[in-house]
């Protein structure tokens, strides 16, 4: 398989070669837990790390192994490692690198998810977290200590759209020396590949886009290979001996695959956040229309921006290509082809008249996901940011009135005429 | 091998090229050629011709049941129908149990008969019934048993000598028994027919049908039918009977000891009028149940005293019995034929074949004995 192949190939062929035994054109879903070795001596250096091959699908798995694949083709990663949620990527790429006393510097617009993990849980385990403005480079510089070992940020920040300006980011990574890892649920590898910017590590909850149909939950880390963990001592996990594995010191092993390694030889070994077959076999299917879905996805937000911006009921609107938008030069520059299909707006009338109006579309559906082929809408402040204090909603751009709208693919005609019956209701509620 | 081995091993090869220990999931629809000249070295082409992971049920299933070979379908239905396409033309005769699934006898009478083939229904209980219902044009004998639901049991045998007499085929349907309880190719069966709905999958996972064939040559003739009228079964159904299957011998005995105590003790209950459970020494063809197979199933019915009226108060109150129509599964099941599953029989032909307007039907399932007794206990008691 030709490793030059432009985007729509890869999406659909990367990562699988035709079934050997019968010629089966899909990829096969191995749904096993086990395999049969031909051998003990083979057995046991598929289990010491000296030779690829699946011992156990919470480890490898052949299904998943062509979604891991393709999606380290398509972000032009060396290698990729599917989880079972997109939490579950973020935590084994974090726990991969960081132990007790290192230190994260954080956007402050992210999930709340994201948030909460690194606000919440890993200071339980010794590994703290500063958050910074997104749109303050300095402030990322600044708020690097001796200990911080990761850089974190989301391409387009979570619910406020801000645009992370990933070249001037990874410039402060490289000459610390610290990593820069990205989420990139909200672009996909269609609308930016990070690592063409510097970023070393990204992440998606492939839930999302990538799958695109709201039928599996799933995460994958990339490993971007351009990470030099050996320059420093700061990275132990990479670099020293690793116990289990008969004390094998994985970055001389595995060069510019070596945290992809780490990943799988501890994330998935021990803590076991693997994905299933099944899932690996429905997020394929999603993949090899990624592009086809996320044109209609950024004709669809064009046409609901300009609908919303001219609409008397909503009382503002954002999105990265606005002019308006304070990231809209840093979009241009890194979502050339668009800048994702979130939209936040508010509504006139506030929060009563939000909630009359999520409550009373029909086509959109109010539910706490992204990028499903179906439009979906929800109100941040009660529901996915719910669980963190004023003062961080404050800081994640989150206000009273939002709307955080994801455009599906449905005929843009039938999704106004949901809306202007949501604005009807919204206008009793606000008196107007 | 035995049958318990067969069951787990049967059809599985490890995968060759990552040593797999199941049969991978192939949901596929095609299959890349070599070449032009290599096309189908490999044994594939298409999904509706082939699959390989339906292949291996198929191979299991062709080993439990001892046959030639078997082919798979979308539905019990989808056998049924195939098996009637290839041995029956217009102007030909089939002999069918005069009790058998509603189903069945729909496709005979509402749909099969548009097409010029004619149909008798015979007492399979009585040999010399069947063998009076012979003409010159009979190619198919079908026989359902225990029969849905009046659990009568037909000599698979007697009716085999009459089949191949008159130069016709036989197909047993063995959906109630399964091999591991019947075997109708020792028999002198031609064809065995499986709802896979039912004991095969056992989980009320999918709805599937497989026949059975006792020489290669009869099963191209079904084979030919499934691959063009394309009722076909999908690899996830295939995959998950071939799990199902597993596990068959097993669910078979503990089902069937529970359905051997609900029939003893639904016998010895006052507000019962009758109970029919082949494994009853009470029970009309006791000699034969016993004679053609090693046990008696899961399937029994009975009639609460009151009648309809009194039956439908039962199964409408009873707790964990869900009322539903499949059989064969896990949960137990409690059904009334002649408002569900035999509503298409007609009230005469139903009055004829014993289909009694009172009959509950239960298909039990693997939950412990004394809960399901106890359910019943309590249904009866408020009947």
């Amino acid at each position: 398989m030709s490793n030059f192949y432009l985007f729509d190939t890869l999406s659909l062929h990367a990562g699988q070669t035709v079934d050997k035994e019968f010629g089966a054109r899909a990829t096969p879903i191995y749904q096993t837990t086990s395999y049969v070795f031909p051998d003990t001596d083979t057995a046991s250096s598929i289990f010491n790390l000296e030779r690829g091959g699946h011992a156990y699908s919470r480890i490898t798995n052949p299904t998943v192994g062509v979604l891991e694949q393709r999606i380290a083709a398509l972000e032009g990663g060396t290698a990729a490692v599917c989880t079972a949620s997109g939490m579950a990527a973020t935590f084994c790429a974090i726990t991969a690198i960081l132990s007790q006393g290192d230190h994260i510097v954080a956007s402050s617009q992210m999930y709340g998810g994201n948030i909460s993990l690194m606000k919440n849980t890993l200071p339980r385990f010794g590994i703290t977290a500063t958050f910074v403005d997104p749109t303050d480079i300095d402030g990322f510089r600044d708020a690097i200590q001796d200990n911080t070992r990761l850089i974190y940020g989301e391409l387009i920040g979570n619910p406020g759209l801000d645009i992370l300006d990933l070249e001037a980011i990874a410039a402060i990574g490289a000459d610390n020396h610290i990593p820069f890892m990205v989420d990139a649920t909200f672009n996909t590898p269609y609308l930016c590949r990070p690592f063409d910017f510097g970023v070393n590590i990204t992440i998606h909850s492939v839930t999302k886009w990538m799958g695109g149909h709201g039928t599996a939950i799933g995460g994958v880390i990339v490993d971007g290979g351009n990470f030099d963990w050996g320059a420093t001592d700061k990275y132990p996990t990479i670099t020293e001996p690793y116990a289990p594995f008969q004390g094998i010191n994985l970055w001389e092993e595995f060069g510019p695959t070596a945290f992809a390694t780490r990943i799988r030889a501890e994330a998935m070994r021990d803590f076991g956040a693997s994905m299933s077959p099944m899932n690996a076999f429905l997020l394929l299917q999603g993949i090899e229309t990624l592009s086809l879905r996320m044109d209609k996805h950024l004709s669809n937000t064009a046409s609901m921006l300009e609908f919303l911006i001219n609409h008397k009921q909503v009382s503002w609107v954002s999105h990265p290509s606005m002019p308006s938008h304070s990231s809209h030069e840093l979009a241009k520059k890194y979502l050339p082809k668009g800048a994702g299909s979130i939209v936040s707006f508010g509504v006139v009338g506030g929060r009563e008249a939000g909630k009359a109006f999520i409550e009373n579309v029909e086509l959109a559906s109010h539910l706490a996901n992204v990028g499903d082929a179906k439009t979906l809408i929800i109100h941040p402040a009660t529901t996915t940011h719910s669980r963190i204090d004023a003062e961080a909603l404050v800081a994640a751009g989150i206000t009273e009135d939002m709307i955080r709208l994801s455009v599906g693919l449905e005929d843009v005609r039938d999704l106004q005429a949901d809306f202007e019956v949501g604005f009807r209701a919204a206008k009793k509620i606000a008196g107007l | 091998m035995g049958f318990r081995t067969k069951q787990i091993h049967a059809g599985v090869t490890p995968d060759p090229v990552t040593g797999a220990i199941l049969t991978p999931i192939y949901q596929t629809t095609t299959y890349v050629q070599n070449s032009v000249d290599e096309y189908l070295a490999k044994g594939y082409s298409y999904s509706r011709s082939g699959n390989p992971t339906v292949a291996a049920l198929e191979a299991k299933l062709t080993e439990l049941e001892d046959g030639a070979a078997c082919a798979t379908f979308g539905t019990g239905m989808s056998a049924v129908h195939a098996t009637m396409l290839a041995f029956l033309s217009a102007g030909d005769h089939a002999i069918i149990s005069d009790v058998a699934y509603g189903g069945t006898y729909r496709l005979c009478t509402k749909v099969l008969s548009r097409f010029g083939i004619e149909f008798t229904f015979a007492d399979g209980s009585n040999p010399e019934d069947v063998a009076a219902s012979v003409k010159d044009n009979t190619k198919l004998f079908l026989t359902e048993t225990p029969a849905n639901p009046t659990m009568k049991c037909s000599d698979i045998a007697a009716i085999s000598e009459i089949a191949k007499k008159a130069g016709a085929v036989h197909a047993v349907d063995n959906t109630f028994l399964t091999p591991y309880y019947q075997r109708p190719f020792e028999l002198g069966a031609d064809l065995s027919i499986h709802s896979t709905t039912k004991y095969m999958d056992g989980h009320n996972a999918t709805v599937g049908g497989a026949v059975i064939s006792n020489t290669a040559e009869l099963g191209e003739k079904v084979r030919f039918i499934m691959n063009s009228t394309g009722s076909i079964m999908s690899p996830m159904v295939a995959w998950l009977t071939l799990q199902g299957c597993k596990t068959l011998s097993v669910r078979m005995d503990q089902q069937s000891a529970s359905a051997m105590a609900i029939a003893e003790y639904l016998e010895n209950h006052d507000k019962v009028e009758q109970v029919r459970y082949p494994g009853l020494k009470s029970f009309p063809q006791y000699e034969l149940a016993c004679k053609q197979a090693s046990g008696f199933g899961a399937m029994l019915w009975f009639e609460v005293k009151g009648g309809l009226a009194a039956g439908k108060q039962l199964m409408d109150n009873i707790e964990l019995w869900s009322l539903a129509e499949n059989l064969g599964s896990v949960e137990s099941l409690i059904t009334h034929p002649v408002s569900m599953t035999h509503a298409d029989v007609e009230e005469a032909e139903r009055a004829r074949v014993g289909i009694i307007d009172g009959l509950v039907r239960l298909s039990v399932g693997l939950e412990d004995t004394e809960d399901l007794i106890d359910a019943l206990a309590k249904a009866l008691d408020q009947a």
